[in-house]
């Protein structure tokens, strides 16, 4: 009887401690519907995956020096703007600290809009909820607001180095034509803000480009155009579905460029999964490879999530990290009744860091609040991604 | 003028794709005067059960996946009959042409969900055949997929026009009330007409992913609009008229681009439409 009496009582005390365990609420939010559902799979698999390892080891740090658990939510933007903006603002109804998201810069440019453009602004009334976004990669996005902050690679920075090197590993190759998938926000910008601009900035003469929209099958026009150009570097600025179909039009048509250059989102599975013997020999720079230590892990946990782990997810991943970095040096204090200082603590917690630890090194903060994230490029060989070169 | 004829060629032969598709949606029309909105999403679901195949024996040869295409497509071809057309009360038009609308937004959705929206690569015929003419070129899986919309065409009307099951067929399409009363079962003749279309669209949905090369619910959409273009451009009922259109439509499409670029392109084929719903309402062949 005396045993059962000590046993409820310790039920008892168990329940409460878990009861009274505090918790802190990340929210992911990007597209799990639609053609681009992996990638906000990806990302909440990487969420979670971190999460668990920080639980794990304890969780965060709270102000009263009390140990907090991480909880993740992950909510379906569906790629699609105004689903985003509602998204996020369910989002600012929660208990949720900050927002990680989204996947597509066609939701990310009009979501930072509805942030408050500069924080303290009495006269501005929009959102004021941090978001840390993980893939959306259009340029320059994060200076519409300054609750916006991105963990993104720099798509210019990488272009330029890609360029620059190519000038020394092919000397021979003085032109360069472009493929764009006209109508996706990142692929358009990428090339002609990006690959364009880097490409010519770095003495390559450029020829022109095709367009072809993301939903098309039929590339017959367009590589024809890229045949009639006959530059030395064709670059390819569209995602994975219509990159294969281009990559076996150009087959057919026996279009064999010097160099074949890819869009950063395109050094996924995907496009090795899709046209591995097409691709074979393209160039792509990448944020993230699982060449370190941390990276194969981080690589071998999302998997356990049902993830798979690449420039997009991985930057999730570092998210988590950074944002528990953040939480326990602004000192958060998980409190509910406290929900909005918390966000803007983790606000200024973000704008104050210069650099932070990612899976391939250090990443440097700009002013702007993007990231400066080291990279590296890949090449697609036999039916996988290998390292060619770390211009770092 | 080279470059012309190329993309005027390979336009009629990609317009193909777009005839497979239409024919499915003009019979269906013909035969219920409704629209089966879902059927080419239905038809690129067909393609996708032809995968299924792969799972169960890996590296079975591609007959093997079209014709698991060919009979998955009459499986979904008579579950979307029961779902969008048997139960729906057809005396209001609007009914089935929702359901349908729902249906092809299911099955993109399903598609989405198994697939995780990857592109699934499927395996291709001839697509390493290029028939040569100097600079000149045609793609051979192309030149198959405009055979066999040519094979299809024929086996169909033979089937509407030299079988008792095409002339109850016909019956229902004409006079549904008379063909009731002359002992012809309407629903298993409508559900028959689902089941053959469905047939139908295992192929097309297996030709086109042969030809473009992968799967992606990136597919349903277009074809959705495009097939629709055609059998109005075609005739709303008539097959042969779906053929010849989905080849026009391919034809002028790759044109439009050539002279007015990818944006426009589409803008002038709707324009194409209009100009047809206007000056020639029935098509270019009246059924």
């Amino acid at each position: 009887m005396k045993k059962i009496a000590v046993a409820v009582a310790l039920a008892f005390a168990a329940t409460g401690a878990m009861a009274q365990e505090k918790t802190i609420r990340i929210t992911g939010f990007g597209a799990k519907s639609g053609v681009v559902r992996s990638f906000g799979i990806n990302s909440e698999a990487a969420m979670l995956a971190a999460a668990d390892v920080i639980n794990k080891q304890g969780g965060v740090k709270l102000a009263d020096g009390s140990k907090a658990k991480i909880v993740v939510d992950f909510l379906d933007d569906r790629c699609n703007a105004e689903e985003g903006i509602s998204v996020l603002r369910r989002i600012y109804g929660t208990d949720a600290v900050v927002a990680v998201g989204p996947t597509c810069s066609n939701v990310a440019e009009p979501l930072f809009g509805i942030l408050q453009k500069k924080v303290d602004d009495k006269g501005d009334s929009g959102l004021q909820m941090p978001v840390f976004t993980d893939v959306a990669i259009k340029v320059g996005l994060a200076k519409i607001s300054e609750w916006a902050f991105r963990n993104v690679p720099n798509e210019t920075t990488m272009y330029s180095s890609l360029f620059y090197w190519l000038k020394t590993k092919y000397p021979n190759a003085k032109t360069v034509f472009g493929g764009v998938e006209e109508d996706f926000a990142h692929s358009r910008a990428s090339w002609y803000a990006v690959m364009k601009d880097r490409a010519e900035a770095n003495g390559y003469q450029v020829l022109g480009n095709s367009k072809w929209l993301l939903n098309d099958t039929n590339f017959a026009t367009q590589v024809r155009e890229m045949k009639n150009a006959n530059a030395d570097i064709v670059a390819i600025s569209a995602h994975p579905f219509t990159t294969c179909g281009v990559l076996k039009e150009m087959q057919r048509q026996g279009v064999k460029p010097k160099v074949l250059v890819g869009l950063t989102s395109s050094s996924s599975l995907e496009t090795l999964q899709g046209c591995a013997k097409q691709a074979e020999g393209m160039i792509i720079p990448t944020s993230f490879a699982p060449i370190t230590k941390e990276g194969k892990a981080a690589a071998e946990t999302t998997a356990k999530f049902k993830g798979a782990a690449d420039l997009h997810s991985m930057a999730a991943w570092e998210n988590m990290f950074i944002l528990k970095q953040v939480i326990e040096s602004e000192k958060i204090s998980g409190d509910k009744g406290q929900l909005q200082a918390d966000r803007r603590k983790i606000r200024d917690g973000l704008a104050k860091l210069r650099e932070t630890k990612g899976l391939m090194g250090v990443t440097k903060r700009t002013e702007d609040r993007e990231a400066d994230k080291p990279y590296l490029f890949v090449q697609a060989s036999k039916g996988e991604w290998k390292v060619l070169h770390n211009p770092l | 003028m080279l470059d012309f004829l190329q993309a005027v060629s390979d336009g009629l032969l990609f317009g193909a794709t777009y005839a497979l598709i239409g024919i499915g949606f003009t019979l269906v029309f013909g035969v219920m005067h409704k629209l089966n909105l879902a059927y080419a999403a239905a038809s690129i679901g067909a393609a996708y059960a032809g995968l299924l195949i792969l799972q169960v024996a890996a590296g079975a040869p591609p007959w093997a996946v079209f014709l698991c295409a060919f009979l998955g497509g009459g499986v979904i071809g008579w579950l979307v009959y029961l779902t969008c057309f048997h139960f729906i009360p057809l005396s209001n038009p609007l009914a089935p042409l929702m359901s349908t609308v729902g249906m092809l937004l299911l099955i993109d959705e399903i598609i989405v969900h198994v697939t995780a929206g990857m592109p699934q690569n499927y395996p291709a015929m001839f697509d390493d055949v290029m028939l040569r003419v100097g600079e000149f070129t045609l793609r051979g899986d192309l030149l198959l997929v405009a055979g066999v919309s040519v094979v299809c065409m024929i086996a169909l009307l033979a089937l509407l026009y030299r079988t008792r099951l095409g002339l109850a067929t016909r019956a229902v399409s004409q006079q549904p009330v008379a063909a009731q009363l002359c002992g012809i079962r309407v629903a298993q003749v409508n559900a028959m007409t689902f089941i053959v279309t469905g047939l139908l669209g295992g192929i097309a949905g297996a030709l086109i992913g042969a030809s473009v090369g992968a799967l992606s619910p990136l597919l349903t959409t277009p074809l959705t609009v495009k097939g629709l273009i055609v059998t109005v451009i075609g005739g709303l009922g008539s097959i042969p008229g779906a053929i010849v259109a989905g080849l026009l439509v391919g034809a002028f499409e790759n044109v439009f681009q050539q002279f007015r670029g990818v944006t426009e392109r589409d803008l002038y084929v709707m324009l194409l439409l209009f100009a047809f719903l206007v000056f020639r309402p029935s098509g270019l062949f009246k059924p």
